[in-house]
């Protein structure tokens, strides 16, 4: 056990240090063209896809070298990379699972975000059993032709392309029917209408795709494989972004004493009251304990362990825990934390939630919301963490394929 | 980067499971608990024959040099056993005497700790059970070339065994630690019986005890600098035990849940048993992470050491409490009976938890490093 960094890793960040100083947008990014050219800005200097191979325009940086970008970009704050699920999900299943004309067509323009990709997964009547999908895409000769709709699709607005499961076989158990395909969703068959999300932004859509034509050649892997690659795509989600998180949280921290020494109740500042200083405590300790787990995870992945079924555990940790942080910080800031415009000004810090793009408090706090019911919500992670990693008995399930 | 043990340290864990599967059974443990001294002569010689008792004592004091980490193995895997007996407050106590003894203290105590002839125990709390070494009352008055120490001290760790009790006491030069021998004229031992029996408690009454200028363990006035590192060890050295007893009590439920039938099926099939579970692992493995950072920290002189010891004693006291009561009631009425083995590991974590700050002086002690 020894949790030092190599001095060539130590080298790295520093590098990475000054790359961030002295390079992050000193202005917020208001429009898409310019969080794109900050993205080719991050892209050029090596910090976009670092852990891919390097034929398909990565470095095979290992894990640890990843986290710490991640974790220099949340110390300085930087806005994030544009085209996140592309990078994180797509790209990954394509280097997996695709043909090498699928690398050549796509990957690029990923890291580039000449194309931005969403992931057409969920459907309003498949969530959780996400393998009871309804989407159909049926085989016309020389294309597909894809119907049905899907629902909470993060970005679709903005994508131009989606990953997309459907069914090819109606004959077969659920999981089997199943396909994984690369979808054009700037095609008159297919419809995007943004969802307005509890935060007020319209971050997730509707997808509805009537007679929508998807190549034969867009297939990925065989007919029928999709669940099995989707299963790989999940875990891709849950990668070394755990100690950048950490980096947020603890910043977000600050702020929050910051806020508890300039506000007073009852003639006094709120970091003098005992109950609002137990309350800091135990969150600060929960927080560092999130440190700990996430340098635990990463030195595992370093090494080139997977952590499986494991992962479900850090993504419990994490999910649950950031509810229990923002609640606890518009517990102390009182009805000040709710505010979104017009807060005083020694409130008046940003704050960055985990993802998302909201830098107040109340929307910090609505976002926290989300990560206990997207890739798996907590009730799933628990039944994972249970069946698989602890080898209790299944639950009965009307479902169950014998 | 690495967060796993070497193979050295998993070596040990291993060898430490099998002795103590083998001969800290809860068969010996329930021995034990009916014992009026509690612990085991045959037990503790063994323990030093493995090279525990000297686990992290200097070489040239019959010991192996080795660290925090290592001693929280051992004491994650006592925790386990909920093993009856002084190794804690003996390694701790030892600690300090290898840390600020002068030769002279250290040939007196090191060997023979380490060789399983001694026993030693520290005395931190006064009747206000205050961990700030601030508010110690006892007090130390110069008398001759030595001293005289008056005061009330509680909860300490088996101080019947004990040959030797650290003792902060407030001398006029300040907080000041002493090495007292129970023995000692105007000192007296008042025995408690508390929930775990396999941790022996007693309050100690210092009516003017006489002690020579060589019982002062590093200068007179350097107590709060030593008693603060000394309570930092132990926050860690009893996370690991308390992480120990709670992953015991996870297993137990897990194994149970697997063939206990109720309704015709498993009751680990239902999901209120089976979420508990996976509730109880979060905390196990976030406990585990807490425990071998801060002890990593310690050994590493890491800049966040005291706010890691900290934060592992104030998560893991809470988190073991909760794993060890979630698996009484996974168990149902089989879980309360005094026949089943559950509650020694409960009532071990359960001791610890007070022990060398509970988690409410922690989380002010975290506020302090993170705002001051
Ligand atoms: C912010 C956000 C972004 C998202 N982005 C995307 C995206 O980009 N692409 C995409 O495809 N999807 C996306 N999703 C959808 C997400 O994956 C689903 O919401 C999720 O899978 C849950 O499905 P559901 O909403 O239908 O809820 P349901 O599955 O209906 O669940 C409702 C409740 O029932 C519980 N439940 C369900 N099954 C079980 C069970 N077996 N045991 C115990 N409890 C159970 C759930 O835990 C939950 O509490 C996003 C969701 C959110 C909130």
């Amino acid at each position: 056990m020894d949790l030092r960094y190599s001095s060539d890793d130590l080298a790295f960040r520093d590098a990475t240090r000054r790359w961030f100083e002295t390079n992050v947008p000193k202005v917020e990014l208001k429009t898409l063209d310019e969080r794109r050219e900050w993205h080719r800005t991050l892209f050029a200097a090596g910090y976009v896809g670092m852990g891919w191979p390097p034929e398909y325009g990565g470095q095979a940086a290992s894990a640890l070298r990843q986290a710490i970008v991640a974790d220099e970009m949340a110390r300085v704050n930087a806005p994030p990379t544009i085209n996140g699920l592309g990078i994180g999900i797509v790209g990954p299943t394509i280097i997996h699972h695709g043909t090498e004309a699928h690398k050549h067509r796509y990957l690029k323009k990923i890291l580039a975000a000449d194309e931005l990709w969403c992931q057409l997964y969920s459907e309003p009547n498949a969530g959780s059993d996400l393998a009871s999908l309804k989407t159909r895409a049926e085989d016309k000769g020389d294309h597909f032709e894809v119907n049905g709709q899907k629902i909470w699709t993060s970005y679709g607005a903005i994508s131009d392309w989606g990953l997309l499961l459907a069914r090819t076989d109606t004959s077969v158990a659920k999981h089997r029917g199943i396909s994984c395909f690369l979808i054009n969703i700037r095609q008159p068959g297919v419809d995007v209408r943004p969802l307005k999300q509890v935060t007020g932004n319209q971050e997730f859509c509707e997808v509805f795709m009537t007679g929508a034509r998807v190549e034969k050649s867009d297939l990925v892997g065989r007919l029928g494989q999709g669940w099995e690659i989707a299963q790989t795509t999940l875990s891709y989600e849950r990668g070394g972004n755990s100690l950048a998180r950490v980096t947020r949280y603890t910043s977000a921290f600050h702020e929050l004493v910051k806020a508890a020494r300039g506000l007073r109740r009852g003639g006094r500042p709120l970091i003098d009251d005992p109950l609002v200083r137990a309350k800091l405590g135990r969150i600060y300790a929960e927080l560092e304990v999130q440190r700990y787990a996430a340098l635990r995870v990463l030195s595992a992945l370093d090494k080139g362990e997977g952590p499986g079924a494991a992962s479900s555990i850090t993504k419990l940790s994490y999910s649950e825990f950031e509810k229990r942080y923002f609640e606890l910080a518009l517990e102390i800031l009182g009805p000040y934390g709710q505010i979104t415009a017009g807060l005083p000004e020694q409130l008046n810090t940003r704050v960055s939630a985990s993802s998302g793009h909201g830098e107040t408090w109340a929307y910090a706090y609505l976002w926290s919301r989300a990560g206990t019911i997207y890739s798996g919500s907590s009730e799933i992670q628990k039944n994972v963490i249970g069946e698989r990693v602890l080898g209790l008995p299944k639950e009965a399930r009307a479902d169950r394929v014998k | 980067m690495d967060f796993a043990f070497n193979d050295d340290q998993q070596l040990l864990k291993n060898a430490a499971r099998s002795f103590l599967d083998e001969q800290c059974t809860s068969a010996v443990v329930r021995g034990l608990w009916d014992d009026p001294r509690g612990e085991s002569e045959a037990m503790w010689k063994d323990m030093a024959q493995l090279g525990w008792l000297g686990l992290s004592l200097p070489e040239a004091y019959g010991g192996s040099g080795l660290g925090m980490v290592e001693t929280a193995i051992l004491l994650e895997e006592m925790g386990r056993a909920a093993y009856p007996g002084p190794y804690l407050p003996t390694v701790l106590a030892a600690h300090a005497i290898a840390a600020a003894g002068t030769k002279e203290q250290k040939a007196r105590w090191l060997p023979g700790i380490a060789t399983g002839g001694a026993r030693a125990t520290s005395a931190f709390v006064d009747s206000d059970l205050s961990w700030d070494p601030a508010t110690t009352a006892t007090r130390a008055e110069k008398a001759g070339t030595g001293w005289r120490l008056s005061g009330a001290k509680q909860f300490v760790a088996w101080a019947h065994v004990a040959d030797v009790v650290l003792v902060p006491a407030r001398a006029p030069e300040g907080l000041t630690l002493f090495l007292v021998e129970p023995a000692s004229a105007g000192l007296a031992l008042k025995p408690v019986t508390a929930i775990d029996l396999g941790t022996r408690w007693a309050a100690i009454a210092l009516d003017n005890v006489s002690v020579g200028p060589d019982a002062v363990l590093g200068a007179p006035g350097s107590g709060e600098r030593l008693v603060t590192e000394l309570l930092r060890r132990g926050s860690v050295a009893a996370s690991a035990e308390m992480l120990g007893a709670a992953r015991r009590c996870l297993d137990m439920s897990v194994g149970y849940a697997k063939v206990r039938e109720q309704f015709g099926q498993p009751i680990g099939s239902f999901q209120a048993i089976r979420h508990k579970c996976a509730e109880m692992l979060l905390e196990v493995e976030n406990s585990h992470a807490a425990v071998y950072y801060a002890a990593w920290a310690l050994d590493a002189a890491a800049p966040d050491a005291a706010l890691a010891a900290s934060v592992a004693k104030s998560y893991v006291s809470e988190a073991a409490r909760r794993v060890c009561g979630e698996a009484l009631q996974v168990h149902g009425g089989i879980g309360f009976t005094w026949e089943y083995d559950l509650h020694l590991y409960q009532k071990r974590a359960k001791a610890l938890e007070p022990m060398y700050g509970d988690a409410d002086w922690h989380r002010e002690l975290i506020l302090r490093h993170v705002t001051d």
